[in-house]
């Protein structure tokens, strides 16, 4: 008799424990982890360049979102798992306009205050295998003249007009990849380390796509 | 006599304000929008529905402010944190969940939740019962049930333990310290609200909170009666028990009271006026004043509720016994 109403105080604790953690592990079914393609998930401006820290600092209240002059900032949904409302921009969508805004409205130490030149959201790298100037010597120069730094983030290499090369300034704000005729893009905003070149070529979003499975972090 | 009248139709006041936030929350996405057109001054290249949400918002606004892309952002964000007039508020459960993901303090943000914390320190759960967004639904989705009952259908009839959602908060918590993300803005109805409706309007369209929230709608229907704010609500846990010893409280008169009990009929979240138990779950939504037929019911500032006094001196009870001992 008194195992069974040990059982039963167990199967009774076990049950509340459960229904108390039901809302947790709901929430977090409703939201599956996807593979989100890295340069179309690039993180805010002074946000922590952990993505770790992010995600522990952030707590998805939305106000970078709701201050975004262009809207250009967008937020993890139904396909993120953790990262679920916490907010990332699109580049090919729209570029950030660097307005700080964001690290302004900020409430947590997700988004800190820097200044723009700190800023630090990837670089932008160029596909000499796909931008037309590099190709066939086209004319275009759309990114090095919508570049809100100038020509401390990107310029034309010397004596090649319209071919664009990527420099140290350039914090990675996707001005460029949004205002890129090419449809194949190809100026995306990558991680620092991966390099501002890159020589890809015909089919390079195949080969991304099956990157993709080692590269994404979250 | 006129301070009972005035809390007679606190209730009323409370239907305004909470209105008035929740379509705060679905304007402010609009203005947000008004406020991009504006800022890429792009009115010519604008959709003819982008052009009707400019022209109205801009009617709306511009008694108040001179240039929409910068005056506008004085009053942005939802109820989980906002900014009004340049002064940062947050919910104290995003702080305790923040600094439980975190694992260390961060004043700056600790300070936004000051005003909240002050507020329900001497006004109790009045977040719950005044501004929460998710409570005008969860209200309604109550309506919505007792004309269910009245059809017949044995909608919402369970009881469950008030501690449960103490118990939520601290799983939360913990839940929370292991994942390091903060859990409650997942599934905290104010939070996943204010969120989803600017989502739905500026941006593509409802995320996995709203799924989230119908789901909450549902319980309440079916299961218990507020079912979510009573047993599951961790935000309701936390100002349970901020809100303790709040200096505002509701008494009842027990030389006016008649024992009709409809106070506990209308009280949404089962608490017993008639018994003078109002405990920390009361959110001093003032239902129960405004349907005392005696105005036995009033507002108080006392840190203790009162014990139970018996039955009401107007009630058949009272005068049975008072003509017994005679």
């Amino acid at each position: 008799m008194k195992r069974r109403s040990f059982i039963q105080q167990l199967t009774l604790g076990v049950g509340v424990l459960g229904f108390t953690a039901m809302p947790f592990w709901l929430s977090r079914l409703l939201t599956p982890r996807a593979n989100a393609e890295a340069h179309r998930h690039i993180p805010l401006p002074g946000a922590k360049r952990s993505r770790a820290a992010f995600l522990q600092a952030c707590m998805g209240c939305g106000l970078c979102g709701e201050v975004c002059p262009p809207r250009c900032i967008k937020f993890h949904k139904d396909d993120a798992g953790k990262a679920a409302n916490t907010p990332y921009i699109d580049p090919e969508h729209k570029g950030c306009i660097l307005c700080g805004d964001c690290m302004n409205v900020c409430p947590t130490e997700a988004l800190n205050v820097i200044p723009i030149k700190n800023v630090d959201m990837g670089v932008a790298q160029i596909d000499r295998a796909a931008c037309y100037p590099w190709v066939d010597q086209g004319i275009c120069g759309a990114c090095v003249s919508v570049c809100p730094l100038g020509d401390t983030a990107i310029d034309f290499t010397f004596g090649n007009f319209y071919r664009p090369a990527v420099k140290d300034g350039c914090v990675g704000c996707g001005q460029c990849v949004e205002v890129c005729p090419e449809p194949s893009l190809p100026i995306r905003i990558v991680e620092r380390s991966e390099g501002k070149v890159a020589r890809h070529g015909v089919g390079f979003r195949q080969l991304d796509k099956w990157q993709d499975g080692q590269r994404l972090k979250y | 006599m006129s301070w009972t009248l005035i809390q007679r139709h606190l209730n009323k006041l409370r239907w305004l304000v909470l209105s008035l936030v929740f379509s705060m929350l679905i304007l402010l996405p609009f203005l947000h929008l008004y406020q991009t057109y504006a800022a890429a001054h792009a009115y010519d290249l604008l959709s003819p529905m982008e052009k009707t949400i400019s022209d109205s918002m801009e009617w709306l606004t511009k008694p108040f402010i001179k240039d929409p892309a910068t005056d506008l952002n004085q009053v942005k964000g939802t109820t989980w944190s906002a900014t009004l007039f340049g002064v940062k508020v947050s919910d104290p459960l995003a702080v305790v969940g923040h600094v439980a993901a975190d694992k260390q303090i961060y004043i700056p943000f600790l300070v936004t939740a000051l005003i909240p914390i002050i507020l329900t320190m001497v006004l109790g759960r009045v977040f719950c019962g005044w501004i929460c967004p998710a409570t005008l639904l969860y209200e309604l989705n109550d309506n919505l049930a007792a004309w269910l009952r009245k059809a017949g259908l044995p909608v919402s009839r369970h009881k469950l333990d008030t501690r449960l959602k103490y118990l939520v908060l601290i799983m939360g918590i913990i839940i929370s310290a292991l994942s390091g993300i903060t859990s409650f803005a997942a599934m905290y109805p104010p939070a996943i609200i204010g969120r989803e409706i600017y989502y739905a309007i500026a941006l593509s369209g409802f995320g996995a909170g709203m799924v989230f929230f119908l789901l909450t709608l549902l319980f309440d229907l079916m299961v218990t009666r507020r079912g979510f704010c009573r047993y599951v609500c961790p935000g309701g846990a936390l100002y349970s028990l901020l809100g303790r010893f709040r200096l505002l409280r509701i008494k009842r008169d027990v030389t006016q009271c008649n024992d009709c009990a409809k106070c506990n009929v209308v009280c949404q979240f089962g608490l017993d006026p008639l018994r003078d138990d109002f405990s920390q779950e009361c959110n001093n939504c003032t239902a129960c004043i405004a349907v005392c037929p005696t105005d036995a019911l009033s507002f108080t500032l006392n840190i203790k509720d009162q014990a139970f006094q018996g039955a009401g001196h107007m009630g058949h009870l009272h005068r049975k016994k008072e003509s017994e001992s005679e």
